[in-house]
């Protein structure tokens, strides 16, 4: 990830388009990987309470597990497309959601810090998370490559005591 | 100036904090050794009680004596503790007020608790004196350049007894849940009349009476701790507009005082609780940074007013924030059956899932609770902005109104889901502070988009 020299490239860039930068190509797998250790958890629960031992071998069965296979290639899939986010001099851009789409902008001059952070799955994959917290909460960039993590940390972080 | 000590009163003070903190355990040791001694022997818990006292005051003392404050033409110095020590200094420039409180204890011995706020935020003040006089007080308000407010030309607010009094009687969001039950019990029971009559339904009336007999009770305890709460806290209440600093006083058994500076005020918000919304009644609360840990109190600019009086006040206290609650801009009408559509569908399931219970089909009637909820939110929804300013209203159970400079934002968002953008609609989001978000649902989806750009700009 290089960050554009040139000031007057950003300037240009309107507020109301939306952003342009992507996640790390690994946020796909990071979320099938959650969804997977989701629905594992709920089918051991269910097959321990009953629900699911009782649908056998049955075309329920099968038509749930293709269902839900579909969700894990797909979701993340679209997810990972629409997940598009960006730094201005003056404001951080998040564009996300896959039935809802959000958009928000959180000035700079409101950051009071920022945080990577690593969990198991993300340690992993060799991803992190960015954490930018204002006086209102926190807004997550979530899985960039770890590289990129650290220089967007440093980025908010250095245009954040100039704003 | 010289390092100065507290007040003497500060030993009985220190000492109170001290036994305060060994309250519990001995409270155990003393209930254990009641409990043991089967009541024959009442001199032990006694003594134990005494040594507690006299390590008390010892540890008062101590604190006391190892406890010093000087002002010199840098910073506030401030050190405390024997064994282990703290010093603290803060910077003359970073001091942004000087809280001055007074306990029941400190009343007692005519003396006041000083908190040294900087900007910092977080819980009470960077240095606590405990103990000063009034003319220590008054000292350390010269040395740090925030003298006392001269009493006359400014604003000023007091909240009178009888408003007292309506304050904390509708302080309670419980209280309408009585009526609730109420009916909620009146469903149930005709369900349990025209039901089947199995064995194992006739026995459930009796126990479902007690529970909601319980539950009542409970309630009522609930309110009347609320009404207590809200009556102690709020006690002369008096708000005062003062240069670029809001002073705000209250507490009956403990006073405190506040001094809030405006530029951290962010937002408003008129509170019309579900038992002062009938009266017109509203409280006003404010989001100040570096607050949010403190209780509702601490951000309450004023406890109960008329909800058309809002604007007036707000001129007079806050002129920054002034605007005007009512007349705002509804959600277009496409919007309404959405707003009916979710609690609606959400009480039906609630119903349902009773329904196959309770094997009858009258808890399905719940639906219509999900209905009137859906159109109180409805006829609440309204927004407005203009010349800078940000008005959104919204209810869940009371009708909050959002008033803020847009300027004053932490961070806004534009959401639409893919049904809202067949019907063109969208949802605004403007956080101001960790207890103000502004959320209106189903805006038109250019004008909630304009609104996103203005936010922006």
């Amino acid at each position: 990830m290089s960050w554009p020299a040139a000031p007057e490239r950003v300037d240009a860039r309107r507020g109301d388009e939306p952003p342009s930068r992507k996640l790390a190509a690994g946020a796909k797998w990071a979320w099938r990987l959650h969804l997977a250790g989701a629905w594992i958890a709920v089918a051991v629960l269910g097959f321990a309470i009953g629900p699911i031992r009782d649908l056998g071998g049955g075309i329920v069965l099968w038509a749930v597990l293709l269902l839900l296979f579909a969700v894990a290639v797909f979701v993340p899939e679209l997810r990972y497309r629409r997940w598009r986010w960006d730094v201005r001099p003056d404001v951080i851009d998040i564009q996300h959601g896959t039935f809802t789409v959000r958009r928000t902008l959180v000035p700079l001059e409101r950051v009071q810090h920022v945080d990577t952070k690593r969990d198991v799955l993300e340690q992993l994959l060799d991803l992190s998370t960015v954490v930018v917290h204002t006086a209102a909460g926190s807004h997550t960039i979530p899985y960039l490559s770890d590289y990129d993590a650290i220089q967007l940390r440093d980025r908010i972080a250095s245009l954040a005591r100039d704003a | 100036m010289p390092e100065r000590r507290l007040h003497r009163a500060g030993i009985a003070i220190y000492a109170a904090q001290a036994l305060g903190q060994a309250v519990f355990p001995l409270a155990i040791i003393l209930g254990l050794s009641l409990v043991g001694g089967r009541g024959d022997d009442l001199l032990r818990p006694i003594i134990y009680g005494l040594i507690g006292i006299a390590g008390a005051t010892i540890a008062g003392f101590v604190r006391w004596s190892t406890t010093t404050y000087a002002v010199d033409d840098r910073a506030i110095r401030h050190h405390t503790g024997l064994i282990r020590q703290a010093d603290t200094d803060v910077p003359l420039t970073r001091v942004e007020a000087l809280d001055v409180q007074q306990g029941p204890l400190q009343r007692l011995l005519r003396v006041y608790s000083v908190h040294v706020q900087t900007g910092g935020g977080g819980k009470g003040g960077e240095i606590e004196l405990p103990a000063l006089s009034a003319g220590a007080v008054l000292e350390l308000r010269e040395r740090l350049g925030a003298p006392a407010p001269a009493v006359g030309e400014q604003a000023r607010l007091r909240l009178r007894f009888r408003s007292l009094l309506v304050a904390a009687l509708t302080a309670g969001q419980l209280g309408v849940l009585v009526p609730v039950l109420a009916v909620g019990a009146q469903i149930a029971q005709q369900a349990f009349e025209e039901g089947e009559g199995r064995r194992a339904v006739r026995a459930l009336p009796d126990t479902m009476g007690e529970w909601l007999l319980a539950g009542s009770v409970l309630l009522g305890a609930a309110w009347a701790l609320s009404v207590v709460g809200a009556g102690v806290a709020f006690a002369g209440f008096t708000v005062t507009r003062d240069g670029d600093r809001l002073r705000i006083r209250r507490g009956l058994l403990s006073r405190r005082e506040a001094t809030i500076p405006v530029a951290r005020v962010r937002a408003v918000r008129v509170v019309e609780g579900v038992l002062r919304r009938p009266f017109g009644l509203a409280t006003l609360q404010m989001e100040v940074t570096g607050y949010a840990e403190e209780a509702a109190v601490a951000r309450t600019l004023f406890p109960l007013l008329r909800t058309r009086r809002v604007r007036s006040v707000l001129e007079r206290l806050l002129p920054e924030l002034a605007d005007e609650p009512g007349g705002l801009a509804p959600p277009p009408p496409r919007a309404w059956r959405r707003y009916l559509l979710v609690p609606s569908l959400g009480a039906l399931i609630v119903g349902a899932v009773l329904a196959v219970w309770l094997a009858s089909a009258w808890p399905l009637a719940v639906f219509v609770f999900g209905a009137v909820y859906g159109q109180a939110r409805w006829q609440a929804a309204g927004w407005r902005l203009s010349e800078g300013r940000l008005a959104i209203r919204s209810l869940r159970l009371a009708r909050i109104t959002v008033l803020a400079p847009s300027s004053n934002r932490e961070s806004h968002e534009l959401a639409q889901s893919l049904l809202q953008r067949r019907a063109r609609l969208a949802d605004l989001r403007v956080d101001f502070g960790k207890k103000t978000h502004a959320h209106i649902r189903h805006l038109d989806a250019a004008e909630a988009t304009a609104a996103f750009d203005a936010l922006a700009a």
